[in-house]
C-alpha cells in the first residue's frame, strides 16, 4: 500500500514537473530527499538508541509490568492479543504516554520498540495484526497534551492568545482518537486475517 | 505544562542512574544491548525512509501539490472547508515540514487569529504525518501487509479536518 502510494506521487509529480518545466527543480528535489533521509536516520538513531536502552533497563527492573498493569483496563479493550500474550504492553503504554506528554523525540523509537513486542506475538510476520492496526492507527491520530511546536509558531506570527486553541485541540484529539478506535475494531470484525 | 516536558527526559536518566547504582542486575549491560538493537533498527529504516522522503520532496518540488491544491480549493469550500486551508490539508498527511511552511504562510497571510489561522492550528495540533508513522512504524519491523491501516487512518483524517473546522465554528464564532 505504501509503495503504491509512493509511486503514484512519483509519478504525478514527474508528469507535472515535464509539464510546468520544474524539471531542474525536480531533480534536486529527488537528491535533497535521499539526503535528507540520511540525516534523518542518523538523528533517529541516536535517539533509537537511547529510548531502546532506557527500554531494556525499565524491562530488566520490571518498571515496564507495573507500568502495563496500572493501565491494562484499558489496553485489554484497544490491543486483546498482546494482553492475552502479556508481551508488549508496557511498551504500547510507553509510547503513547510519549504521545501525550510529547516528550522530546521519543515518540517515534518508542513507537517502534512497541511494534517490535507486536511483532513477536504475529504469526504471520508479513501481514500486520490487529493489534498492528490499532496501534499504528492511533499513532497518525496523534494526542498531545501541548502542542510546542504549534504555539511556538503562533507565538512567532504575533497571536493575540497563542493558547487558545489548545482546548479545542484536545477535544478534537479526543475525538478523533475514539473515531479511530471504533474504525479499526469495526474492520477487525468484519476483517479476519 | 512545557516545564514537564523538559524536565522528563533528564528525569528517567536520572532514574536510569539510580537504578544503575543500587540495582544488583547489571543494568548497564541492559542499556546498551537495548541500544545496540535500537541501532540495527534505525539502520534498517534507511532504505524506506530515501524512497518515502525522495516521493514526497519530488511531489513538493514539482509544485504539483500546490496545483492539487489549487485544483481542489473550489471543492473543498463547498463541503465547509476554508479555502485557505486546503493546501495544508492535502499536505499535512505526507510531509511535516511542509505543513510546517503551510502553517507558517498562513500565520503570515491572514493572521494567526484569524479563522483560516485557528482551523490551521486545530487540524495541525490534531492530525500527524500519516504516511511517515504507517511506513516507519511497518518498515521498522518489515511488515509488508500492513491490511486497513491506510485506508483507516486516511479517514480518520478526513474526520479530524471536518471536525476541526466545525470546532472553530462553534469555539471561535
Amino acid at each position: 500500500m505504501i509503495g503504491k502510494i509512493c509511486g503514484i506521487i512519483c509519478v504525478i509529480s514527474f508528469i507535472f514537473g515535464c509539464f510546468t518545466g520544474n524539471l531542474s527543480q525536480l531533480s534536486s528535489a529527488v537528491v535533497d530527499g535521499a539526503s535528507n533521509a540520511v540525516t534523518l536516520t542518523i538523528t533517529l538513531m541516536g535517539m533509537m538508541c537511547l529510548w531502546s536502552g532506557i527500554m531494556r533497563v525499565a524491562q530488566v527492573s520490571g518498571i515496564i509490568d507495573k507500568f502495563a498493569s496500572l493501565m491494562s483496563p484499558v489496553l485489554k479493550f484497544l490491543f486483546p492479543d498482546a494482553y492475552k500474550k502479556k508481551n508488549g504492553l508496557g511498551e504500547i503504554a510507553a509510547s503513547i504516554s510519549a504521545n501525550i506528554f510529547g516528550i522530546g523525540n521519543a515518540a517515534t523509537p518508542l513507537a517502534i520498540c512497541a511494534m517490535e513486542k507486536l511483532q513477536e506475538n504475529n504469526e504471520k510476520k508479513d501481514v500486520a495484526t490487529n493489534d498492528m492496526i490499532m496501534f499504528a492507527v492511533l499513532g497518525t491520530a496523534s494526542f498531545d497534551i501541548f502542542p510546542t511546536t504549534l504555539i511556538a509558531l503562533r507565538r512567532a506570527a504575533d497571536s493575540q492568545n497563542p493558547f487558545e486553541i489548545i482546548v479545542p485541540v484536545w477535544i478534537c484529539s479526543f475525538l478523533t482518537a475514539v473515531f479511530a478506535v471504533l474504525l479499526v475494531k469495526g474492520f477487525c470484525a468484519l476483517k479476519k486475517r | 505544562m512545557a516545564v514537564l516536558s523538559q524536565i522528563i527526559v533528564p528525569l528517567v536518566m536520572a532514574l536510569v542512574g539510580i537504578g544503575m547504582v543500587v540495582s544488583k542486575k547489571d543494568l548497564f549491560s541492559a542499556f546498551t544491548d537495548g541500544a545496540k538493537d535500537g541501532m540495527k533498527t534505525a539502520f534498517s529504516l534507511l532504505p524506506t525512509l530515501v524512497v518515502l522522503l525522495s516521493a514526497i520532496a519530488m511531489f513538493n518540488g514539482s509544485g504539483a501539490s500546490v496545483a492539487l491544491a489549487k485544483f481542489l480549493s473550489p471543492l473543498g469550500e463547498k463541503i465547509g472547508i476554508p479555502s485557505e486551508i486546503i493546501p495544508l490539508v492535502l499536505v499535512r498527511p505526507l510531509s511535516g515540514g511542509a505543513s510546517t511552511a503551510l502553517i507558517t504562510d498562513i500565520f503570515e497571510k491572514y493572521g494567526p487569529d484569524s479563522f483560516a489561522g485557528r482551523c490551521a492550528s486545530v487540524i495541525a495540533g490534531s492530525s500527524d504525518t500519516l504516511l511517515y508513522v504507517i511506513s516507519v512504524y511497518f518498515g521498522a519491523v518489515g511488515v509488508k501487509k500492513t491490511r486497513g491501516s491506510v485506508p483507516i487512518s486516511f479517514f480518520v483524517m478526513v474526520f479530524c479536518v471536518f471536525l476541526s473546522v466545525l470546532m472553530c465554528r462553534i469555539v471561535f464564532i
